[in-house]
Order: structure tokens, then sequence, then C-alpha cells
């Protein structure tokens, strides 16, 4: 159990207009976990459920081996949580928050904090209500990055970010597995950031997860692939082909499931294959989605 | 650690083996000789801001070629193979003629005329380096 | 550990409303000042400081309670290590103190002002004292409104009954004869009606928060 810094098992949570489905995930400790779906997918239920602040109807949720939501205060000790609607005291400085934070927190890490504001280029004296979206994404980082938690929860922490802002934040993100024993789960749009840092991803859709597994693996297993077929013949979409667009000569496979003898078979249709593409984490998002809304409305 | 490895965006390749190849330019150019220790695989991947897991398996697959040895608990270092560089060039010369072939095949050539055009082409290098 | 969270949120409360408490301190010694003034000015004295009291009773419900979660200063909070019960103990004990403050300075003082003058019976203490701890029933009220209902919807509402009730009551004890005739005598006048009212008052809060603390740990989304 300690292995895992998270554990969720058959997590079910009904809503009125959307219901978060039997959802398991793993996260071994000291590893980066990359969570990416569309809006409104059920990413910041799952996480506001590992966190204790959404009860689950069903299933057993276990976070740095506490149960949850039963044991969430010893793990919140633990657990650093920054997300995209959450708002820190618009009256208040960054200041304040750092004082409130450091007198709560025994692992708070004062130098490091010191360090953070210059690197963010944050000015401790000024009120949160005079911060850009940019800045308050980055104060909260601060403040949760500098207690040093075991692990870090985050929902779109680079979100709306400017590109130095973002590389940033990335750098400290990585820094973090430094440690061996600290872990990370982040939700993003930014798909790029994801494919660049997460040691894992989970895809979640429509309350569902579609896929979770280490991500070489994963994209590993999706290519692209663009053949020449003969004047005449339509190609079929053969196993592990989850798509196929054919317009006159040229078509184009999309394959989440890829085997070099995927090339060959097509080749014994008569088909050349031009070429075998890796596609980029953007792309596989979107064919999956396409393919999964498809299924829904078959 | 001021760290020249550099991994590119626009470069389509999955991140894992832009690290091999910047890894093996190093050791062709005898930057990093037999027996250098390579960074551990946790320090890489926090220098570059990647996932620990793509640093694991570039090394896993230098390894493989043969490139890296890896002792448990002592991290990875530069094979002893005093050919090393040659077998690294040697390797992405087989890549692009096999592309080249392809190619050829796509334009409909035959094996003469891209022997021919690769015949011009190794003079016109040969040209440059000498003017 | 939780104990000092609790205690660093109340205080924290405290810090962000500061201002509000002590203004509305000055508010009510003003209107204790201006009611001693005969006729008109004494009468609109008496009525500016028990507007002071609900003013701040239904305010500080707004802007401690609604507005942090309105503000979505509450998912901030309860990534704090802290259970829904810690939050309720929190919030409850900040908005009593950063109302009961004001409210004993200003009855306090109310109090001395009454024992000090000779021309002031004080048999109209116990109806004071009734009138004046009508404004923490309500406020309390206000308070379990806004952390269980968590809307603005049910505050208004509850604004609006609460007001109309004071009225109500005002009116109740003022009418009342056992009350009534305690007003003028020189000592203060403890009958059983002035205790059992006082006492239902009491008991009244009592009751309000302890059903305020069962909702709240019934609830199983914080957020």
């Amino acid at each position: 159990m300690t292995d895992l810094a998270i554990k969720l098992e058959s997590v079910t949570k009904r809503y009125r207009y959307f219901t978060l489905d039997n959802i398991d995930l793993d996260v071994p400790a000291g590893e980066i976990m990359g969570l990416i779906g569309p809006n409104g997918a059920g990413k910041s239920t799952t996480i506001r459920i590992l966190l204790g602040l959404v009860h689950q109807d069903s299933g057993n949720v276990r976070v740095l081996g506490h149960r949850m939501p039963a044991e969430q205060i010893e793990a919140k000790w633990n657990i650093g949580f920054a997300s995209e609607d959450m708002r820190l005291y618009d009256a208040m400085t960054l200041g304040w928050h750092m004082n409130f934070m450091r007198s709560l927190y025994p692992k708070w890490d004062e130098k490091y904090a010191q360090l953070l504001l210059k690197r963010f280029c944050l000015n401790a004296e000024q009120k949160i209500k005079g911060l850009s979206h940019g800045q308050r994404v980055k104060s909260m980082l601060l403040l949760v990055l500098a207690r040093c938690p075991r692990l870090l929860v985050l929902d779109e922490p680079t979100t709306g970010l400017d590109p130095v802002a973002r590389h940033e934040i990335l750098k400290e993100l990585t820094a973090v597995m430094n440690d061996e024993g600290r872990s990370i789960l982040f939700s993003s749009h930014n798909t790029q950031d994801v494919e660049q840092i997460s040691d894992r991803i989970t895809f979640i859709d429509r309350g569902r997860i579609i896929d979770s597994m280490d991500k070489e693996t994963y994209l590993d297993r999706w290519r692209r692939l663009r053949l020449e077929v003969p004047a005449g013949i339509e190609l079929h979409a053969l196993p592990g082909i989850i798509d196929i667009r054919q317009d006159g000569r040229l078509a184009v496979a999309t394959s989440n499931d890829f085997v070099p003898d995927l090339a060959n078979a097509y080749e014994n249709t008569g088909a050349r294959v031009q070429s075998i593409e890796n596609m980029t984490l953007e792309e596989i998002f979107v064919a999956n989605v396409e393919r999964s809304r498809e299924e829904v409305e078959a | 650690m001021d760290s020249a490895f550099v991994i590119s965006q626009s470069d389509k390749r999955p991140i894992y083996l832009q690290i091999m190849e910047q890894i093996k330019r190093r050791i062709a150019v005898g930057d990093w000789p037999e027996g250098h220790a390579l960074p551990s695989i946790r320090q890489l991947a926090v220098d570059l801001q990647i996932s620990v897991i793509t640093v694991k398996r570039a090394y896993l697959e230098l390894e493989r070629e043969g490139v890296i040895v890896t002792q448990q608990g002592r991290g990875s270092r530069v094979a002893p193979d005093p050919d090393l560089g040659l077998r690294i060039h040697e390797e992405e010369l087989q890549k692009h003629l096999e592309h080249a072939a392809r190619l050829s095949a796509l334009l409909g050539l035959k094996p003469r005329e891209l022997a021919s055009r690769l015949r011009e082409a190794s003079d016109t290098i040969a040209e440059k380096e000498t003017s | 550990m939780s104990r000092s969270l609790v205690r660093h949120l109340i205080l924290k409360d405290f810090q962000m409303h500061r201002t509000s408490i002590v203004f509305s301190i000055v508010a009510g010694v003003t209107g204790l000042a201006i009611l001693q003034l005969k006729g008109l000015p004494g009468l609109l004295g008496i009525i500016g400081f028990f507007t002071t009291l609900i003013v701040l009773g239904s305010m500080i419900p707004n802007t401690s309670i609604l507005n942090e979660r309105k503000g979505r200063n509450l998912a901030f909070l309860m990534s704090l290590p802290i259970s829904m019960a810690e939050y309720t103990t929190a919030k409850v004990l900040a908005a009593l103190g950063m109302f009961m403050i004001p409210w004993l300075v200003l009855v306090g003082t109310a109090l001395s002002l009454i024992l000090g003058r000779s021309d002031i019976p004080h048999g109209i203490i116990p109806v004071t004292l009734i009138l004046v701890t009508a404004p923490v029933v309500g406020f309390c009220v206000m308070i379990a409104v806004a952390l269980v209902a968590e809307t603005e919807a049910w505050v208004m509402t509850a604004t609006i009954a609460v007001n109309v009730a004071y009225s109500f009551c005002w009116v109740l004890i003022v009418s009342n004869a056992e009350l009534r005739g305690g007003l003028g005598s020189p000592t203060p006048i403890w009958n059983p009606t002035a205790l059992t009212v006082l006492g239902s008052e009491f008991a009244a809060i009592a009751v309000i928060l302890a059903i305020t603390f069962y909702l709240q740990s019934r609830k199983k989304d914080f957020v």
C-alpha cells in the first residue's frame, strides 16, 4: 500500500448530469502522473475525491496510505493542492499567505520560498487582488511548493501562463522528482507539458478512464501510417487501426496498438506504406476522444 | 549542471530518441570517452525538465545497443568500445541510405539512377571541402 | 496539531475583519452617547444602537462565511489539513467572537450607563438584557443558515425572517404585563417571566448551534 501514492479502486460518484463511473487509478510513489481529458470529463471531480473534498458514493480511495475521506486530515498534512478555480484571499498580500503557511506547516522551506519569489518574479507585498492570472497561479504554486509536500495534486498548473512562466513551473515540478519519495498528479490541457514531464498518463472522458499506462509505452502504441493505395481500391481498417481516411489514392490510418507487422499487413493488401509517423499527445488526445464519441453515437 | 542537452520541440521524433542521439554525438566527437560516467537518470530528467521514465528508456535502449553499460547501483558509463564513434556513424549512414532507397522507389528511380545521383552528391561535397 | 489550525483560522478571520469590529464598536458607542439626549435624538440613539448590532449580525455571516465560498476561498481552506467539523468550529467561533466582542463592549457600556445614572430606574435592566440578547439569537440563526444552506438566497431570506421576528419580539416583550411591571422599579426585578424569556434565548442559541454542527457533519461534499 505504501508503494502507491494514490490508489483509487472502483470509485463512483453520481451527480445529476454526470457520473464518475468505476474509476481505477494507481500512482506509484516517486512518479508524475498526468491526467488528461476533455472539459467535463471528470478530472476535477476525481481530484476532489482524492483530496477528500468530495465523498465518493462507492469505492476505495487511499492517498499516501490514508483512507479518504475518513483520514483526510492526516493525508492533507502531506498533500499540496492547487487548483485553477481556487482563490487566495483577495484582500491579503502574498506575504500574508506565506506567513500563514509557514506558521502552519513544519516543513515550510523559507529559503526555497524566497528563491521561488525571485524566480517567479513575484512581490510578497502585493495584494492578491492586484495580481494577474499568471501571477495568481504562480503564487498558489509557490505556497504549495515551499511546503515540500510528499504529494502534489495540481489542477491545471500551467493553464493560462505565458511560455516563460510555464517553463519555470515545469522546472520546479520536475525538480521535485529529485526526491524519490515525492509524487505529483496533475491535470492539464497542455498536452505538451503532460507529454514532457509525465511518467504515466491517464486519459479520462465522460466519467470513464479510457487509458492509463506509462507514457513511453502509450506513445509507442500510437502511429499514423501514410499509405499509397492502388487505383480503385478502398482500404479497410485492419485490427489495431482505429481510424482510416482515404482520399483518392492516398490514405491515412491511425493505429492505437501499433506493431511493425501492421505495416506489412497493409503492404500485403497492395498498398504502399509511405511513412510511419509518431503522434504527439495532442494528436492522440483528439483521435481518442473522437473515437470514443463515435462509439457512443453508434 | 550547465547542460548543452536541448530537446527540440519541432523535432518530431520522440524525446527519448533525441536524448539517445545527443548522447551518441557526444561519444562520437570524443567529449564523452569510454568509461565516462553518464549523469544519473534522475539528474538528467531534472536538468532537462522531462520525465524520469523517458530518460530511463533512452538509457535502456543505449544499453541494448551496447553504447553504454549500466551497473546496478553504480549508474551508467560509456561502453568500452574504441570503434563506437565509427559504429554510430555507420548506423547513421545505413539509415540515410535506406531512406534514400525508399524515396527513390517512390519517385520511380532505378537503382542505377540512384547510384549516379549518389555519385553526383558525393562529388559536390568533395568540391565544397576542397574549395 | 489540528487545534492550532482551528486557532489559526479564527485569528485569520479576526485579522481580516478587524475594521468592521472596530467600526461597529464606534458606531454603537456613538449611538449610546446620542441616546442620552432627550427626545427624538435619544430615540435615534436607541435605534442606532440596536441597528448596529443587527447590521453587524447580518454582515458577518456574509463576509466571513458566504464570501469565502463565493470567492472560492473555500477550496483553499479545505486543502488545509482540517475536517468539516473543524472548519465549522472555526467559522462558528470566529463569527461569534467577531460579534460578541462589539456586543460585550456595547452592552457593557449600556449597562454601566444605566447603573451609573440615578435618573434611570434599574428595573429596565432585565428587559434591556432580553432585548440585547435577541440579536445574538438572530445572529446564530444567520451563521447557521450561511454555513448549512450556503447560498445568498437563503441568507437573505433568513435576514428578512429574523428582522421581522425582532420587531415581533419587541412588541411581545414590551406589551407583556409582567415585564412592563418591573420597568419603573429602582432595582431590577427578576420575575419568572423575565427569567424564562432570557433562559429560552440562551437555550435557543445552544440548540441552533448544535443543529448547525449536526447538519454540517452530514454533508458529503465540501466544495
